[in-house]
């Protein structure tokens, strides 16, 4: 993925900003809708949140408002693999989310109930029933719950695999082209790039939890943070946790690949900073994420942890997707900071294909519309 | 029981020859001191020796060694000194303090001054057959000779690059092995004239060398300067080993190769500081291959660019053990000096700066002996293995480049090499190499991979030990967030 993949080209139907999850699979549809696209990336593709995320597909943490697009994600995710090609490390597994105490196991009850009126259902374990169907969970996990739709992918082989399957399709991915202008030329945008200037009819802004400082380009200011998020991988061990691990609260993360390695991770925060793209663990944070992890799969507790690392994750104020038209300035759009936006990245990508090449959606993506944080 | 909320003077990370000379340095200006190291017992690489219900054998150390590894150990005793044996410090969770993993006793240790003895590891080089059984690197031969009294083979090749061969193939002798060859691939007869002043600076590390080559001569063994392991052969195990040429660029001439008969091959290119602590900590590192590659940038107290953390021996750089330990006590000597006053700090320093220098004379003589010709990746076929942990072969980073991703992020997403187990202390060198031949330029502008925790793979469980405050849960992260202050 180091490549440069070419010189910048002088026009594009569309100009996607961002060679991550989103942007990526924005320019696959849109490439596959006959338009000319050129990704535009500061760094290396698939160089920052997208390759430092846990790759976990999970439905039933997910929230109400994001339940369709995250089902219809995780359909694209199958075909991703099945029909494009596109070795992914997929696998739908299934997934337990836990729950070690009276109060979770209530939370964990209201969320069951939650997910059922949205027409997700999931199976209630607790007990010797959850023990047997998990053997590998500790004592301390009272409840979970089981999603057939949770599944598990490898951010380290999508990467690869899906900058070149963008390329196949005739789209230019740009890798070291950091934007430094969006103007106005015309009826089109010029978007000036390390290496020259791109004319396009439409710019599709997919940075991440860098947006910010694009949209502010065009003088838009949009309510967007970064998360920072914490990642520790152990060294392989005989195959054991055959589901994808979820907490009720949000605190934990955890899976392990064919090869054997676990993945651990949770919300608990680094420290970082990305103007400076400084990111690093926060020790405590750290600690108590492992804790609880060697707390509900004790196995883990027997083994090594081999590395651990902290990667952003842009976030909205509402912690929703930011998708569609941005208000104002016809021919820009905007699709990033979905929190678990990984997961539905492949429906975000296919939504604004539809959006930009039809002019409407075929998901109801009104309540992520940008125009919700102006004015 | 914890370390935790332990504070001392001085913390010293590895209890090898630098890291106990740090130790008695700082102890006997008064300080607090606590060791961390990870091995069960002290001594470091160099002071390894058999535990003590070993008898004495015709292999261990002459009375000489014994002597200077017991005046060495004479720290350990001290009120002041607390050593803390099987414990790994793997986080600086904030200036000043390490996080330990120690079974029960893990935490965390606070000090006012840290010195990191972490020592150094094998460089290895892939060639065909490195894999093999029966092919050993230099650091594990001396392990299992000094620790075990083992020497697993009766007919050995020692090949590589670097001093320390010629001691391993003439313990091999004193063990009663029989060494077929010392294959050196620096041209080191031609560079002795130029090397010889700068060696005679230490008389008696002259003479210990001078005796390990007598020492091969007397046992027959033919000793190839200028030539390079190319091959180890065998079917499951070593059974030969083929050697050739190798001039300056690095290039092997195949036309005169030889092939010796042996079941032990020990190999070794050389040794790499262990930098990851200091990294973790943010220091500034500057690459020199002569001395190890990545070396740590200290100024003359031997403190790092970061305030109070202090790096000495082969941990920052690649000197020996006499420079080490001077190393150890140059530090001590100025944490003293600034945690003080203390009387006599800066006289002792200055005295121990004058010795430093006398041996930095001597190094530099064996490092103009022992430059390495190139960077062994001649000796890659397609088949080569070039990363243990994840079994990635040369063609595979051949094909990375054919396919036009040859930069680090893309090799080790497609690949997993540097990811295993060592964390990629064994192979990080070969890609380093790769990349800069790839790339064109040299291998100090390929960029390190971001330092990561852990500095050393710990036990997941250890963590559960840490004393720490009760964790303010995070909130669901896919919830709205609360408005900023």
């Amino acid at each position: 993925m180091s490549e440069a993949g070419g010189p910048l080209p002088t026009r594009a139907d569309v100009v996607v900003v961002g060679a991550g999850i989103i942007g990526l699979c924005t320019a696959l549809h849109l490439a596959r809708r006959g338009r000319s696209v050129a990704v535009l990336e500061r760094g290396e593709p698939w160089g920052e949140s997208s390759g430092a995320n846990a790759g976990t597909l999970s439905l039933q943490v997910k929230r109400a408002e994001v339940l369709a697009l995250t089902r219809r994600a995780i359909a694209l995710w199958t075909e991703m693999q099945e029909g494009l090609g596109i070795a992914c490390g997929f696998a739908r597994i299934g997934g337990l989310r836990v729950a070690t105490s009276e109060r979770e196991c209530a939370a964990l009850r209201r969320v069951q109930a939650e997910l059922a009126a949205h027409g997700v259902e999931t199976e209630w374990h607790e007990g010797a029933a959850l023990h047997a169907l998990a053997p590998w969970l500790g004592p301390g996990v009272r409840a979970a719950t089981l999603c057939d739709w949770d599944s598990m992918s490898n951010p380290l082989l999508v990467g690869h695999g899906l900058v070149a399957a963008v390329r196949r399709s005739g789209a230019a991915v740009i890798a070291n082209a950091p934007v430094c202008a969006i103007e106005p030329a015309g009826d089109a945008w010029r978007v000036g790039a390390a290496g020259g200037a791109v004319a396009a009819g439409a710019v599709v802004i997919a940075a991440g939890a860098w947006s910010g400082a694009l949209t502010a380009m065009l003088d838009v200011a949009l309510p967007l943070a970064a998360d920072v998020n914490m990642l520790t991988i152990t060294e392989p061990a005989p195959a054991l946790i055959d589901r994808i691990v979820t907490h009720v609260g949000g605190i934990l993360s955890l899976k392990q690949y064919p090869n054997g390695t676990c993945m651990i991770g949770g919300g608990w925060q680094g420290r970082g900073d990305v103007r400076s793209g400084r990111r690093e663990i926060e020790h405590e944070n750290l600690v108590h994420n492992l804790r609880i992890a060697a707390q509900v799969v004790p196995a883990l507790a027997h083994l090594r942890m081999v590395r651990s690392w902290a990667g952003f994750e842009g976030v909205a104020a509402d912690a929703l997707p930011v998708f569609g038209r941005l208000p104002g300035r016809t021919g820009i759009y905007i699709n990033a900071c979905a929190r678990g936006g990984y997961s539905q990245g492949p429906a975000l990508g296919e939504q604004m294909a539809e959006l930009i090449a039809a002019g409407r959606t075929s998901l109801d993506m009104r309540p992520f519309d940008p125009s919700r944080f102006v004015n | 029981m914890s370390t935790v909320d332990v504070a001392v003077d001085v913390a010293v990370v590895g209890a090898g020859p630098a890291g106990l000379a740090a130790a008695a340095e700082a102890a006997a200006f008064g300080l607090s001191v606590a060791i961390v190291d990870d091995n069960p017992r002290p001594g470091g690489q160099y002071y390894r020796h058999p535990p003590p219900a070993f008898r004495p054998a015709a292999a261990a150390p002459a009375d000489k060694e014994r002597r200077r590894r017991e005046a060495a150990f004479a720290v350990l005793a001290h009120p002041e000194v607390k050593y803390l044996p099987n414990a790994t410090a793997w986080n600086l969770p904030e200036p000043g303090v390490l996080a330990i993993a120690a079974g029960e006793r893990s935490g965390r240790l606070a000090a006012r001054a840290i010195v990191v003895a972490a020592g150094a590891h094998d460089r290895p080089a892939a060639f065909p057959g490195w894999t093999l059984p029966g092919v050993v690197s230099a650091g594990g031969m001396q392990n299992l000779f000094k620790s075990q009294l083992i020497v697993p083979g009766t007919r050995a090749v020692v090949a590589g690059n670097g001093p320390l061969l010629f001691l391993i193939a003439s313990n091999l002798v004193r063990a009663g092995l029989r060494v077929e060859a010392l294959v050196e691939a620096a041209p080191i007869g031609v560079r002795l004239p130029a090397a010889l002043p700068l060696l005679a600076w230490s008389p008696r590390l002259l003479g210990a060398a001078l005796s390990y080559r007598a020492a091969l001569s007397r046992a027959r063994a033919n000793v190839l300067a200028g030539w390079s392991v190319t091959e180890a052969h065998g079917n499951g195990a070593v059974e030969g080993v083929t050697v050739a040429p190798i001039d300056g660029n690095g290039r092997v001439d195949a036309s005169r190769a030889r092939r010796f008969a042996c079941d032990l091959l020990v190999t070794g290119f050389g040794l790499v500081p262990s930098v990851e602590l200091p990294r973790l900590a943010g220091a500034v590192l500057d690459y020199d291959r002569r001395r190890g590659g990545w070396t740590v940038r200290r100024d003359r107290n031997l403190e790092t660019t970061v305030p109070g953390l202090y790096v000495v021996g082969d941990g920052a750089c690649i000197g020996g053990v006499d420079l080490a330990e001077v190393e150890g006590r140059i530090a001590a000597a100025a944490i003293a000096d600034r945690l003080g006053p203390q009387p006599g700090a800066r006289a002792r320093r200055a005295d121990l700066l004058a010795r430093r220098a006398r041996q930095d004379r001597f190094r530099r003589g064996i490092e103009l002996l022992f430059a390495p010709p190139g960077d062994f990746l001649a000796l890659l076929t397609p088949e080569t293995v070039v990363c243990r942990c994840e079994d990635v072969t040369f063609a595979e980073l051949e094909a990375c480049r054919a396919e036009g991703a040859a930069g680090a992020a893309a090799i080790k997403a497609r690949t997993r090499m540097t990811m295993g187990r060592c964390q990629g202390r064994y192979c990080a060198p070969t890609l380093a190499q790769f990349l800069a031949r790839a790339g064109g330029v040299d291998v100090a502008a390929v960029p390190m991979p971001r330092p990561r925790a852990p500095a050393r793979p710990v036990v997941l469980g250890d963590l559960a030990h840490e004393a720490i405050a009760p964790p303010v849960l995070p909130d669901d992260p896919h919830l709205p967030r609360a408005p900023r202050a």
